[in-house]
């Protein structure tokens, strides 16, 4: 049995190249070939100093971080490189479980970012990876049934007039991530936050706001059908399907747009994302991914190397051609593959620049867990009780207890 | 018996029931795998027929690998707990002996064992030994949960061979390795490919160990490797994958079952039943 | 007489040593063929269950392995402290009662038409065996993808509307999650109970004909009571294995979303997405408990219903 065992685990370690240069990147799996064109053009100049092996994880960010979590809490030598959602920041840096970007490699990482991605790679005054690339929602609309919505266009005046024109408003609502995304952003939009930079829950009435922006869409005609199970995908389906004109989503949908026809992607507008208070500026998402190097990899210098590579301005041009990832560094903005995969790239990188970052905490996936609780079934959620509720989830989540 | 043609009808229509509610999940699986990436959100429940998801998923290492995973997985597992259920069940059902209750109750107890309660546990201790993202990682949790199922199955399945013949057969002047396996083997084979084929289906469609025991292409299962698909980007839903995914997956098993049908009803009324 | 009397006592010993050394020698091949299975269920099983037990007593994460310290019972205090458990609890009793219900009466129907077939019994076979083999994930998908709201063909079925959708509401989701359930059980349920009905003798219910009685009365009076054993074995394991659902959830809800979080579910968001493996033992050790505990009031059921029985006869 025991032989056979080792036999068996000796033959089954194929994946992930074991070579002294080789170095794993362990990311999620991008299928417009982006990453793959990043990693054999690294490849290429290392001239083989280096071999970078791309190591696919789930498409779903969950997943993809229980995974991580799971592999480096197990001291896994074979991650060198880890492709992180710009919320696992503050939980593996505060596990000591990724490395700390100083001196050289400090300037390096922070060089010509944007605010916003910069702002995701810090903790406790460290840079603990190098900002690839980013990611915001936009507000599309149809052009050809409603009007061009104004700067300071608020959520509350789009329900209204999708109310008034019997048509709905997509959104990323389902018991996920996604929904935290949208939360954090109403409440970061009337003025709030969740947490502090010190790290400690901080739930005031902005909070309440949300929950009333939520609850309005929830409860009135403009809810999309499915509105509660609903994710980036389905509001992207709904949009095309025409039952709704207004869509706050990634711009994943613009190309996605044109596949339904020509005239349909030209009908297509698009507007800075709605405000949660009338004089208060909007702050959309931030997503994207950062790279980190592991703790545990014995070749941490190719993997600083390697990372650097990864995410160079070449490739974030790349990764914005191919796969729709926008920039996190400012001059990408101005190239052509930039200009020509988003006509929106201005309003993209103004969007980014004023975005709304998630709580940074090393609890974050219990944090956002207890929103995600908090604020679900949508329909049902009660904005005078929700403050207290949050608190108390968010108090029972930071101590590690159950909620 | 007589029966009228009434009774014939009311039969053919329960017949068609009783298809049509085994067949519609899988009926609409196949559909959706068949649509193109444009039809999947259709509401239409066949749309033309398309392989593009076939084409995808089989220009897909990930999931040729996890195919490879599930196979050699499953078959390994099957193996060694046949080999050692059947052990188990010839000692229990033939040899006296006082431990006998207890390892059948024990055996009892695994089968009702709740997986979630011990994957956090499992992981730790594989990681510690190295086996975690292993074959070797899910063959040992597959064997072992497969082997009450095993046991029993075989132990129903032993009890009913008549053992004299063997002795019979030395008297007749067969060695005792040829009295077993000329005239045992071939009494006790229905039941050992029963015990198989139940055993393999177990292990080919667990889903927590599979999910929280692999991380990669090593020893990742398909059931696991469904959440790895992508659609055209990040955001989009790879339902047709999936589907077409599923399908391939489900095929095998369905011809196994159909052919095997007799030997997989038998299996699992004598295990749960007679033991 | 007398020297038979005496040579037996002194033929005795080496017979009766004879018979002792056999069964040793019986024991020890018992022992080595069984050692191991037992081994390997004791490892895979025991230990880990232990080790669980030992982890519920800690404060435990996994991303601060440092700040690991004794709590004694506190998380199971926590645990059962909160609502979310017991809702999770009432949750999980619901999908498996009313699951398990619907696959008795379900199972119970397809055996009776498999066992008096006139005729097609291996077609009806083959196609209910189709949902025992399919991968439980893989029919999961095939339901969510039915009730899809969006992509669904349920969803363009006439009669129902748009704002109607079932997995849109927390009763929807349990119907699709409790009807994927019974779907891929109904077959090993319906094997169970035929295997229970080859047992009635056909003799009773002839006799029964004779003296009068009804096709009901004879399946209340004469099939039901002599299957009870069949019908209670194949409940305790249907019984257990629904309250030990997850994939289905998983799929179909994911995260338990909606008020759908069995105990499974909430042991595996707090044991591997929260990473907070001291709590999440204690959620284990606590279901395994749950466990134990339907086992045994099943036992007790089944062990005076045969005692019952014995005692008629």
């Amino acid at each position: 049995m025991v032989v056979a065992a080792a036999t068996l685990a000796a033959c089954g370690s194929s994946e992930g190249g074991s070579g002294a240069r080789a170095i794993n990147w362990y990311v999620f799996n991008e299928p417009g070939g982006a990453y793959d064109a990043a990693v054999d053009d690294c490849n290429k100049q290392a001239n083989g100093r280096y071999n970078i092996n791309y190591v696919k994880l789930p498409t779903d960010a969950n997943q993809q971080r229980e995974l991580i979590v799971r592999r480096l809490a197990a001291e896994d030598e074979s991650i060198d490189l880890v492709g992180m959602d710009v919320i696992w920041t503050a939980e593996l840096a505060e596990a000591g479980w990724i490395l700390p970007w100083e001196g050289e490699r400090r300037t390096v990482a922070e060089k010509d970012k944007l605010e916003g991605p910069l702002k995701t790679v810090e903790y406790k005054d460290k840079v603990y990876g190098i900002p690839f690339t980013s990611n915001t929602q936009l507000l599309w609309y149809r052009k050809d049934r409603v009007d061009t919505p104004p700067d300071d266009f608020t959520w509350d005046e789009m329900i209204d007039d999708a109310v008034d024109k019997g048509t709905a408003v997509e959104v990323q609502a389902r018991q996920y991530e996604g929904l935290t995304v949208w939360i954090n952003s109403l409440i970061a939009g009337a003025g709030g936050q969740i947490v502090d930079q010190a790290g400690n829950v901080k739930v005031d009435d902005s909070a309440k706001r949300a929950a009333e922006v939520e609850s309005k869409l929830a409860k009135s005609p403009a809810a999309p059908p499915g509105m509660s199970t609903n994710a980036e995908d389905q509001a992207r389906q709904g949009f095309e399907s025409g039952r709704s004109d207004y869509q706050v989503n990634y711009p994943f949908v613009y190309p996605s747009a044109a596949a339904v026809g020509e005239d349909f992607q030209k009908n297509m507008g698009w507007a800075r994302y709605p405000r949660t208070d009338k004089d208060e500026p909007s702050r959309p998402p931030l997503g994207g991914i950062n790279i980190g190097v592991s703790s545990f990899s014995n070749k941490p210098d190719l993997a600083f190397d390697a990372a650097e590579c990864l995410a160079n301005e070449k490739h974030q041009a790349i990764a914005a051609e191919k796969g729709g990832l926008p920039p996190t560094t400012e001059s990408v903005y101005e190239t052509e593959q930039v200009k020509k995969a988003y006509p929106f790239a201005d309003l993209l990188r103004e969007s980014i620049e004023a975005a709304a970052p998630r709580p940074v905490t090393p609890a974050y996936s219990d944090i956002s867990l207890a929103i995600q609780k908090t604020f679900h079934p949508p329909e049902s959620v009660d904005p005078d009780g929700i403050v207290d509720k949050l608190r108390d989830r968010m108090e029972k989540a930071a101590q590690g207890k159950i909620f | 018996m007589q029966h009228t043609n009434r009774e014939r009808a009311a039969w053919s229509i329960g017949i068609l029931v009783v298809l049509f509610y085994a067949l519609i999940p899988v009926a609409w699986i196949a559909a959706i795998s068949l649509k193109t990436p444009e039809q999947v959100a259709d509401r239409k429940f066949y749309s033309g027929f398309h392989l593009d998801n076939y084409e995808v998923i089989f220009k897909d290492d990930m999931f040729i690998a996890a195919l490879i995973n599930s196979i050699g997985i499953a078959a390994i597992a099957t193996l060694i707990s046949i080999v050692l259920a059947a052990m188990t069940a010839y000692a229990t059902s033939r040899l006296n002996f006082a431990g006998k209750t207890v390892i059948l109750s024990g055996a009892l107890a695994v089968a009702m064992f709740p997986p979630i309660s011990i994957v956090g546990s499992l992981f730790d201790m594989w990681r510690a030994v190295g086996l975690y993202d292993t074959w070797p990682g899910l063959i040992i949790p597959y064997m072992t949960f497969t082997l009450p199922l095993a046991i029993y199955t075989l132990s129903a399945f032993f009890r009913e061979i008549p053992w004299e013949l063997e002795q019979a057969a030395q008297v007749d002047g067969a060695t005792p390795f040829q009295a077993f396996t000329k005239v045992i083997v071939p009494l006790a084979a229905p039941g050992v490919f029963t015990a198989a084929i139940l055993v393999f289906i177990f292990a080919w469609n667990d889903f927590i160990f599979a999910n929280t025991l692999t991380s990669t292409d090593n020893a990742r299962t398909v059931p696991a490797a469904l959440a790895f698909f992508t659609g055209a980007s990040q955001f989009e839903q790879p339902i047709g994958a999936i589907a077409a995914a599923a399908v391939v997956v489900t095929v095998p098993i369905i011809i196994m079952v159909l052919i095997f049908q007799r030997r997989i009803v038998a299996g699992l009324t004598a295990g749960a039943v007679k033991g | 007489m007398e020297a038979a009397t005496t040579s037996a006592p002194a033929a005795a010993p080496p017979a009766k040593k004879k018979v002792t050394d056999r069964a040793k020698a019986e024991r020890k091949l018992a022992w080595m063929l069984c050692a191991p299975a037992v081994i390997a269920m004791i490892v895979v099983t025991g230990y880990p269950i232990a080790y669980a037990f030992y982890l519920s007593l800690q404060k435990f994460d996994l991303r601060f392995p440092d700040d690991k310290e004794f709590v004694g019972l506190a998380n199971y205090g926590d645990v059962l402290t909160s609502s979310t458990w017991w809702t999770d609890v009432f949750t999980t009793l619901i999908i498996t009662v009313v699951s398990v219900a619907i696959e008795l009466v379900l199972g119970m129907a397809i055996a009776l038409v498999m066992h008096r077939a006139i005729f097609g019994r291996g077609p009806v076979r083959a196609a209910i065996l189709i949902p025992y083999g399919i991968i439980t994930v893989v029919a999961a998908f095939a339901w969510k993808f039915a009730f899809d709201p969006t992509s669904g063909f349920v969803a363009g079925l006439p009669l129902i509307s748009d704002d109607a959708q079932p997995l849109n509401t927390k009763n929807g989701s349990l119907m699709v999650i409790v009807l994927a359930e019974v779907w891929k059980t109904t077959p090993f349920m319906a094997l169970l109970l035929l295997a229970g009905l080859a047992l009635v003798p056909d003799e009773l219910h002839e006799a029964a004909k004779v003296d009068g009685a009804s096709v009901t009365q004879r399946f209340f009076r004469i099939t039901l009571p002599l299957m009870k054993p069949a019908i209670l074995v194949a409940l305790l394991f249907r019984t257990l294995d629904a309250f030990r659902i997850f994939d289905n959830v998983y799929i179909i809800q994911p995260g338990g979303a909606l008020g759908t979080e069995t105990v499974s579910i909430l042991g595996y968001n707090v044991l591997i997405n929260r990473g907070n493996l001291g709590l999440g033992s204690a959620i284990s050790i606590l279901i395994f408990l749950c466990v134990i505990l339907i086992a045994v009031f099943f036992v007790r059921v089944l062990g005076t219903s045969t005692a019952q029985q014995r005692g008629e006869a």
